[in-house]
């Protein structure tokens, strides 16, 4: 459903981020999912009485890298602040996070068109080439995972303290496809800086939305909605399409919105009221005595930028320019850094680097390989691509090469010989199979001189047919042309 | 004579001549302690038995080897109750050791029990523990000081040869001056609050209370350095105190802050602590009169800040974890209101709520924000006055020890017994508290100096010259 | 400014503790007393002087593990636990 032409919406994003550290936020357990619960937690995770947090320099670096991969000012001294608020899955009912003083402040998440929904790839909205506007990111610690029975709740603290990253958008998106290109193209500078595995659906990437409507050419902003329980960026984009409809269908009954959370509901494919925020939560934010401003100009900040890596927009323009791959194609590429590394090892060599990628994307992905533990080396490939670059293989041939490539690997050439697929390329022995083709042939002969000129695809098919494929198809067009001709 | 009437230094001495056996000074403490700890009621838990063990397997080539310790009631022993004298933490037993109790074993010492305190620290009398309240050695119809009233009483009670304390906002010195005990609160930063169950995080310090500043500086030797649990204490390296000392304050200049001697204070605390001064300038210090200007705003500052941070600090008792749990709650909602009422004494509601409301939406700016920044004048009050003289000289307690009972019911009266050594604890300095006299009815009276930050060797050096020029510390309460 | 009126159930409540009529009648009184003393800060001058900021240093965490507790000791303290998960009554929104 399309927003009808007199309303725009109004997003803007709160994306928390699980970082990629051996150990949590503020003590020494290890930062890992998925163990026996309560079997990493200890007096500090645990709140108990007595106890201190220590910040993990690794987390700081990564928030910091975070910043300067999206062009965030980094501050040279930042604070963490206690977030009051009772809830059992904190173990000291306040939440250590950053209020006043965050380690960065602005920068930007340049929407990529190719990682919007797929069937808007095409439209303006996704060419656009915006860039989306962040408020700020800081670090904080997450709370525990509870677990709902019947008349009770059970809560496991392993996940209690680990560090989280949080980035806030400005209110700068219009549409669900915005949204969720947003989140992909922040995924990919996220993996870029392995900074973390950022999947949504696997809880390391979570996002709450704000939403409102506006009548078009209204600065105001409308009331403003936040949703939860969004689990995929698909989900992102549905609840949003849902959201912004039930706004706009409410607004033109006449009815107000009212500035409440809302939880979306995946199976039924709507938002419920979770709950009104007529009494805003009094979070009582104040600096955290236990834990010293924190200086980021005595040589975190250098630290961070030593791992700066190639970001996906620069990437992806190195990969058009050196490789001549389409704006797709380098966005695939720039998606995963083990295959784009695969990618360009395989190009390196190649006369025609294009060909490698298409080999690469279209063939080789189709086999759901793993780039980094497959044994067939990407050299392989420009080997491929040069063959038939060169003329020793046809297409026809190469599709051979390559099955038997994913069967048994070896050099493309072994496998050419192996097969015995050399091209036939002798004008003589070519000669000599386009003559028997035109005298087994007079009526495709006939034809093709009156001037049906797809007659000579049969003439073609009997060369090939003799030189059991190995002929080469364009020396054979010419040749028999010249005959046919004479 | 009894071994539980030595000093630390004294009993080590003898020990390492082997003329003495750990196991004997406990023994003599035990003796004690079933004589005196009824009226006293200083401990809310005793190790009879593993202390008797550790003793038979004590190591006398440490520092505190078969020196037995007690410990304040809110530092986590592994194994131990750690009651901070609230219901809210019944039955709870520390799965892990505070810093300063590591520390103290890896020095041998052992530990001789748990001392009772006002609830989470909270108080200025004893009186605020829901285990009974806590008597005064040298009279038991009077207020031992708090918050560390267990302690301070132990010890000049002659039931415990030393214990730790937690100073907040004089919750070491206040009780040492009322008991007429030795009692140092360090440096912010210099000792490890891990395992301190925190009132104040800014302003909590664990310190010892001792018979002697010898003992004293025997201690803070073990506690002091850096912790890498803690964040805040200090990187320096650590350092042995008082290891020389001449009994000299020749060329010592003794700053005396006109703000901290008020026109109507008790006369016999005034003069005491004026006699104390003029000791120092017979022999050989110089007096300075120097000027704290922010000092009538301390107390304000520190009931803001102070309660602030506490409310946040307790908010993890809720009964979810360990500790008492209220029974038949309807939700979580429920529970979180019913530990928690049933569980908090009436001071540490008080408090609570004092610090929930200036931190709230609206207040914070005009009480939170606005004490943070006289705050910062406060200690350029400090850092002004250490540019002036080395030490600063001034009473610990404006009065000796009250009555029990007297100020349970108007609580800022009782805030206002505190007024001469919060500001220490908002600026980060050190201090010491020492007995500088007796009034004529047998109260001690305390003489607190003041050092400049990190400034303890300075402290315990005047202290130690000042203590063994005079007898006060010898003296004995009533038996 | 004067000292404020607090709503002592209101705070109480953010705190989550719930307080007698008796206690709410007694720690109003004396709350509005030491508020009343608190005033003397908003005499002091302080346009110009920042908060507190303790020194920064760089005193942090490397990020190596050091060993939990056991799964045992972890629970030891909990009012109430199944399968290693620390038990609550139902939490309502």
């Amino acid at each position: 459903m399309s927003t009808p032409a007199k309303w725009e919406a109004v997003i803007g994003l709160e994306v928390h981020v699980q970082l990629l550290t051996q150990t949590k936020m503020f003590c020494g357990c290890t930062n890992h999912y998925g163990d026996a619960p309560t079997s990493h937690v200890c007096p500090v995770c645990l709140g108990l009485p007595g106890s201190l947090p220590v910040p993990n320099e690794e987390a700081i670096r990564l928030t910091l890298l975070t910043g300067l991969m999206l062009g965030c000012n980094l501050a040279p001294v930042a604070r963490f602040d206690r977030k009051n608020y009772f809830y059992p899955d904190m173990p000291k009912n306040y939440q250590i996070s950053q209020y006043d003083d965050p380690l960065c402040a602005g920068g930007l998440v340049p929407l990529d068109p190719f990682l919007f929904p797929k069937e808007i790839q095409d439209t303006a909205e996704a060419k656009a080439g915006r860039s989306i506007r962040l408020t700020r990111i800081h670090l904080e610690e997450d709370v525990a995972k509870s677990f709902h029975f019947e008349d009770r709740s059970g809560i496991d603290f392993n996940r209690a303290g680990t560090p989280l990253m949080e980035i806030v958008s400005e209110a700068d998106l219009r549409t669900p496809g915005e949204a969720f290109s947003f989140l992909g193209s922040l995924r990919q500078v996220l993996l870029a800086g392995h900074v973390s595995h950022a999947d949504m659906e696997k809880g390391q990437m979570r996002c709450d939305v704000n939403v409102s409507i506006r009548p078009i050419g209204q600065k105001e902003f409308g009331t403003k909605v936040e949703l939860k329980n969004l689990n995929s960026t698909s989900g992102v984009r549905r609840a949003l399409t849902y959201e912004i409809a039930r706004q706009i269908a409410a607004c033109e009954k006449g009815e107000a919105i009212a500035h409440e959370t809302r939880r979306w509901d995946d199976q039924a494919g709507a938002t419920f009221t979770m709950r009104t925020k007529e009494k805003a939560h009094d979070y009582r934010y104040f600096p955290d005595p236990d834990l010293l401003p924190v200086r980021t100009d005595q040589g975190l900040l250098e630290a961070a930028r030593t791992r700066l890596p190639e970001l996906p927009t620069v990437l992806q323009s190195r990969l058009i320019q050196a490789f001549g791959v389409t704006a797709y194609q380098a966005s695939v590429l720039g998606a995963d850094r083990v295959l784009c590394a695969y990618f360009e090892k395989a190009a390196a060599q190649a006369k025609s680097k294009a060909t490698v990628a298409n080999w690469i994307l279209n063939d080789f992905l189709s086999t759901q390989p793993d780039p980094a533990t497959t044994p067939i080396l990407p050299e392989f490939f420009g080997e491929l691509a040069d063959l038939v670059a060169d003329g020793t293989i046809n297409s026809a041939q190469a599709k051979k090469v390559f099955a038997e490539l994913m069967a048994n690997p070896a050099s493309p050439r072994e496998i050419v010989k192996r097969l015995g697929l050399a091209q036939i390329s002798d004008v003589s022995a070519l000669g000599t199979y386009c003559d028997e083709a035109i005298a087994a042939n007079p009526r495709s002969v006939e034809d093709y001189r009156a001037g049906k000129t797809n007659a000579i695809n049969a003439l073609k098919g009997f060369v090939m047919k003799k030189s059991q494929g190995k002929a080469n198809p364009l020396q054979v067009d010419e040749i028999l042309k010249a005959k046919l001709s004479a | 004579m009894s071994l539980a009437y030595e000093t630390i230094a004294t009993l080590r001495r003898r020990l390492l001549s082997k003329e003495i056996h750990p196991r004997d000074i406990l023994k003599d403490l035990f003796t004690q302690i079933d004589a005196r700890e009824k009226t006293l009621h200083a401990y809310t838990y005793l190790h009879r038995e593993s202390a008797l063990a550790a003793a038979e397997k004590a190591d006398l080539s440490l520092p505190l080897g078969g020196i037995p310790i007690a410990l304040k009631d809110n530092l986590n022993a592994l194994g131990d109750p750690c009651t901070c004298a609230s219901k809210i933490l019944e039955g709870y037993k520390a799965p892990y050791d505070a810093t300063a109790v590591s520390l103290l074993r890896q020095a041998g010492s052992i530990l001789l029990g748990r001392t009772n305190m006002d609830e989470f620290a909270m108080g200025s009398s004893t009186e605020n523990s829901a285990l009974g309240l806590t008597r005064n050695p040298w009279d038991p119809t009077r207020i031992p000081g708090g918050s560390s009233g267990g302690s301070a009483a132990a010890v000049a009670g002659r039931i415990a040869l030393a214990a730790l304390g937690s100073d907040t906002g004089g919750s070491i010195r206040q009780p040492a001056a009322l008991c007429g005990c030795v009692g140092l609160k360090p440096t912010y930063g210099r000792v490890s609050r891990y395992g301190l169950v925190a009132f104040a995080s800014s302003l909590d310090q664990i310190g010892p209370l001792t018979r002697t500043v010898e003992d004293s500086a025997l201690l803070l030797s073990v506690l002091a350095g850096h912790d890498p649990r803690d964040n805040t204490t200090d990187l320096r390296p650590p350092e042995k105190f008082l290891t020389q000392k001449n009994g000299s304050v020749q060329g010592l200049r003794v700053g005396l802050p006109k703000e901290y001697f008020l026109p109507g204070m008790d006369s016999e605390t005034e003069s005491a602590i004026r006699s104390a001064a003029d000791w120092f300038k017979k022999n050989g210090a110089t007096l300075v009169d120097v000027s704290l200007p922010h000092t009538p705003t301390a107390i304000a500052v520190y009931y803001i800040l102070a309660t602030a941070e506490a409310s946040a600090n307790l908010a993890r008792f809720d009964g979810v974890r360990y500790g008492r749990r209220a029974t038949d709650a309807r939700d979580v909602l429920d529970l979180y209101h019913r530990t928690r009422s049933e569980g908090f004494g009436a001071e540490v509601k008080r408090r609570i709520i004092l610090g929930t409301f200036v931190l709230s939406q609206g207040y914070a700016d005009a009480y939170y924000r606005q004490a943070q920044k006289v705050r910062a004048l406060l200690r350029q009050d400090f850092e002004k006055a250490f540019t002036q003289c080395d030490l600063l000289l001034t009473p610990t307690s404006p009065e000796p020890a009250f009555p029990l009972g007297e100020r349970t019911q108007d609580p800022l009266k009782m805030y206002l017994a505190d007024v001469f050594t919060i500001s220490t604890n908002l600026a980060g300095n050190g201090a010491i508290s020492l007995p500088c006299g007796f009034t004529k009815s047998n109260l001690p009276i305390g003489l607190q100096l003041i050092g400049p930050r990190f400034g303890e060797e300075t402290i315990l050096r005047g202290a130690h010259a000042f203590e063994q020029a005079h007898d006060f510390f010898q003296r004995l309460p009533p038996s | 400014m004067s000292a404020p009126q607090i709503n002592i159930s209101d705070v109480a409540s953010l705190a989550r503790l719930t307080l007698t009529p008796d206690e709410t009648a007694k720690f109003s009184a004396q709350l509005s007393q030491i508020l009343g003393h608190m005033e003397t800060l908003s005499q002091i001058a302080t346009g110009a002087v920042p908060e507190v900021t303790p020194p920064a240093q760089p005193a942090l965490r490397q990020d190596i593990p050091t060993p939990s507790l056991s799964i045992e000791a972890a629970l030891s303290n909990a009012p109430a636990q199944a399968n290693d998960l620390i038990l609550v009554p139902r939490i309502l929104e």
